[in-house]
């Protein structure tokens, strides 16, 4: 980019503005890079799965491979807006030079942005196989979960129900999620899973919880009055304790 | 054509072409509603099975078709085509009359096909759209001000968001091509007029005739399903849908006729000489966002029919109940929906591209990887609508292809990029609101473009997907980018479309307004998204207070900004100073028409021999 200047001079990099605008690139790209990852890290739930935590990794890395060209070009602005500036009814005199193209320019700038395409493609690619090759898992709990205006209930593989959802840590987990009215969005919001319900099909999703504790799950898809309240807990236990739980709740489903 | 011409009708007193305007179009679209209605009402058989709204769906339908048909019918958009059936086309001075010859005040509200006076009006409706919508948001933002919310019902609440959405939508679809797109670009290429005069004067007034349906939506239960209006659930939604429906397919048929005839007009019409390569690249912008409306629109109307047919006439596009599906409405809704945001964006940035040259003084920085930009992201733009439904399970196989192609749009917008970097280097900045704007819409889109790439990846986005984040992203770029675009278009084209300058102080003051209230506000709908707040929702949980606090005084401060600005048009268009011809001493064609401009723009239409961003010192 920096060769945006006339090369006719053989020491462009040696022009005083270039210099400048290079190491503001530097300050830039680390300060967005820095703030970028923190300010999602920060602001994001924390992770109660192995995909969350992947969704996390992947904010950083995309965010510090995006900050080389947001910094360039924030470097470039602060070069050029600290530069002579002219206020004033009528217009400054012309720059002093007419460069419009710089074939150089245009081609670094066009390969390395495909280069970066690519590389989130490829990373991105990465970590989707491996999410859906986690529906597939063998030895997962079965859950069906029900959306309907405006509730979730979750159906266990022993026959128990229930509308809070109880799952043991560490083993992993394929819900088979559908509707009974209109499309709902199913959120485990800590496990950076979602998944919409739809009416007449059934969809799949698969997690693994690697935390004992209460998260949220939510609807994430407007479904009409209620939508906002379309939210239960997911209770991660023990499995000691979650074997007990679904025994006792398939017990109270079998007196009915 | 020309020798039906030859037999003028020598119309005794007025002829019925002076006669229509918006007055009787309004009464002419009333009677005829009523009528309708009183007749459905008395004549349309009951439901048989238990299925609800099914009779008031029709009932609302039809009187709302017969408001459209009476309204254009009294604007006078069919005279011209039944004259033309009955081999008596216009007269000459008919045409003139048309065209507001008389260049009174009340052109402004009749069927006029000058390309300057359609211009203006789309630039009223169009702010008269962001005045409703941004109290609309204002409704939201201060609902959403406490967690409780609560002050408004949810029923009306998810209105006030479904009706908001839809409205800014349209807003920022005509926002560019709207009012600069019809006043400035045929003066741009030195054209007189559009290609289609008639059709110029019937896209806008399609638009009028659209809003009366989601008014009355506003009356009948709302529209409580969101801008998208996601089957199964809309059809299960109050009798306001079929106010969406309406002003959907009506602002669709709007859409696809300005799409037309802008595309006919550039080209066909540019001046003598004016070769692709030397045609400015707001042309190229403007072309490529209603040209992308081309395919698109017609399947907005589409999927809005079969909505319509669901409620009314008991078919199952759509309910899965009769063997329909959701997904289909999906497909279709952004089939229409990816491509609209560039019709939104590339104009926007396109105008802003034509400004850079002129505020620095220096060309226009690589004009051809420009229109590669510009092309790439219209030919992507079409093959990624999928990108919203990577977690609606209608296809999990397809998500990796449609990563792919939305992540190769970073290369195109990348271009756009390059040639405002570009151009700002080594210019001599001349400091104006849309100087700076340029500027902003490079940090807006900058972080709406990198938002986007999270978005874009599937594992991330089975996280971000529906929640605040996804709402900030788009008010990012359509907000961020296209708005901050559009603004600066206003205060640059100002002095010719008024005759006016712009006031400086007021521009600025809007200015900052505006871009610090916007970023404080998205910044802060980030957080709780990342936090995991759902999208469209009335209450939330305590632990998403502040970030919306934090929006909410952004929201506050956005409207002061957009207030000051509203009286800066209204000041300045009534007593700004006078402007010169070329006040920017530019070198694009409308700043060589006179102030006011003439009737049919050139007295000579010019032949242009060079491209437009001439500027700089030759070295020596
Ligand atoms: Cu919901
Ligand atoms: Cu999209």
């Amino acid at each position: 980019m920096t060769d945006l200047m006339n090369s006719k001079k053989p020491q462009w990099w040696k022009s005083p503005d270039v210099k400048k605008t290079a190491i503001l690139w530097v300050i830039c790209t680390a300060i967005v890079g820095y703030v970028g990852t923190e300010f999602h890290v920060r602001s994001i739930v924390e992770p109660a799965s192995e995909t969350m935590t992947g969704v996390i990794d992947l904010m950083r890395i995309f965010t510090w491979a995006a900050s080389p060209v947001a910094g360039l070009v924030f470097a470039i602005c602060l070069t050029v807006l600290t530069s002579k500036r002219h206020y004033g009814d009528n217009p400054p005199a012309e720059a002093d030079h007419q460069i419009s193209n710089s074939p150089r320019a245009n081609a670094v700038w066009i390969v390395v942005s495909a280069l970066l395409c690519l590389f989130a493609l490829i990373t991105g690619l990465i970590v989707l196989q491996k999410d859906s090759e986690a529906v597939l898992e063998s030895t997962a709990i079965q859950m069906n979960v029900t959306g309907s205006q405006w509730v979730w209930s979750f159906d266990y593989p022993n026959g128990a129900r229930s509308e809070d959802l109880y799952l043991p840590v560490d083993k992993p987990v394929v819900f088979h999620i559908t509707s009974v009215d209109v499309k709902h969005s199913f959120w485990i919001v800590q496990m950076g899973i979602k998944m919409d319900a739809n009416p007449g099909a059934i969809t799949e999703a698969a997690v693994t919880p690697n935390k004992i504790g209460v998260f949220d799950i939510r609807c994430a898809e407007l479904c009409g009055l209620l939508h906002a309240y379309m939210q239960t807990k997911v209770h991660v236990v023990s499995q000691n304790d979650y074997d007990k739980w679904v025994a006792e709740h398939a017990a109270l489903e079998g007196r009915a | 054509m020309t020798t039906l011409m030859s037999k003028p009708v020598s119309a005794p007193g007025k002829s019925v072409i002076e006669r229509l305007n918006i007055v009787t179009a309004v009464v002419l679209g009333a009677v005829s509603a009523f009528v309708v209605w009183r007749l459905a009402l008395q004549f349309l058989p009951a439901d048989t099975e238990v299925r609800l709204f099914t009779r008031e769906d029709k009932i609302t339908l039809l009187s709302m078709v017969a408001w459209f048909i009476g309204f254009m019918t009294g604007i006078g958009a069919l005279v011209g085509p039944f004259r033309w059936v009955m081999g008596k086309d216009l007269s000459h001075d008919e045409n003139m009359f048309l065209a507001g010859k008389d260049m009174g005040v009340n052109r402004y509200f009749r069927y006029t096909t000058d390309h300057k006076v359609v211009g203006i009006q789309y630039l009223v409706i169009t702010m008269v759209i962001f005045g409703i919508g941004g109290i609309l948001a204002m409704l939201i933002r201060t609902n959403l001000g406490t967690p409780e919310g609560g002050w408004i019902h949810p029923q009306a609440y998810n209105s006030i968001v479904g009706t908001h959405g839809i409205i800014m939508i349209v807003g920022t679809i005509i926002m560019v091509t709207g009012p600069f797109g019809n006043f400035i670009m045929p003066i741009m290429i030195g054209a007189r007029d559009m290609a289609f005069p008639r059709l110029n004067a019937l896209s806008f007034w399609l638009i009028v005739a659209a809003a009366i349906p989601l008014i009355w939506a506003q009356f009948i239960g709302g529209i409580s399903t969101g801008w998208s209006a996601y089957n199964p659930l809309a059809g299960q939604a109050p009798l306001g849908m079929n106010g969406y429906i309406m002003f959907i397919c009506i602002f669709a048929i709007s859409t696809m006729v300005a799409g037309a005839n802008i595309t006919t007009t550039i080209v066909r019409m540019r001046a003598n000489g004016m070769t692709w390569n030397r045609t400015p690249i707001f042309i190229y912008g403007t072309m490529a966002s209603v040209a992308l409306a081309l395919p698109a629109f017609p399947v907005f109307f589409l999927s809005q029919v079969m909505s319509a047919m669901d409620r009314a006439l008991d078919t199952s596009f759509y309910n899965t109940a009769g063997g329909g599906s959701g997904w289909l409405y999906e497909n279709l809704f952004w089939i229409m929906g990816h491509p609209e945001v560039y019709v939104i964006l590339i104009p926007a940035v396109a105008a802003l591209m034509e400004m850079a040259p002129v505020f620095t003084r220096r060309p226009l920085f690589s004009f051809n990887v420009a229109v590669m930009g510009i092309a790439g992201i219209s030919g992507l733009s079409v093959l990624v609508w999928a990108h919203h439904m990577y977690i609606s399970g209608w296809a999990p196989l397809l998500n990796a292809p449609f990563m792919l192609t939305t992540e190769l749009i970073s290369i195109p917008t990348g271009m756009l990029f390059l040639v405002l970097v570009g151009t700002l280097w080594r210019g001599r900045l001349w400091m104006t609101m849309p100087t700076m704007s340029i500027f902003a819409l490079l940090w807006n889109f900058m972080i709406g473009g990198i938002t986007g790439i999270y978005l874009s990846d599937v594992p991330a986005d089975a996280f971000l997907h529906g929640s605040m984040y996804v709402t900030a992203h788009f008010h990012y770029t359509l907000m961020g980018a296209g708005l901050t675009g559009a603004l600066a278009a206003l205060v640059y084209w100002f002095p010719k479309m008024t005759g006016r300058m712009f006031d400086k102080k007021l521009s600025w003051i809007s200015f900052w307004l505006v871009q610090i209230g916007f970023n404080v506000a998205f910044i802060g709908m980030f957080t709780v998204g990342l936090a995991g707040q759902p999208r469209r929702v009335e209450s939330y949980a305590s632990t998403f207070n502040t970030g919306n606090l934090i929006t909410t005084i952004g929201a506050y401060t956005i409207m002061v900004g957009m207030l000051v600005l509203l009286h800066g048009v209204i000041s300045s268009w009534r007593s700004g100073d006078k402007a010169p011809m070329n006040p920017w001493q530019a070198k694009t064609l409308e700043w060589t028409v006179p102030n006011p401009i003439p009737l049919e723009n050139f007295d000579v239409l010019p032949t242009v021999t060079s491209d437009a961003y001439g500027y700089g010192k030759a070295k020596s």
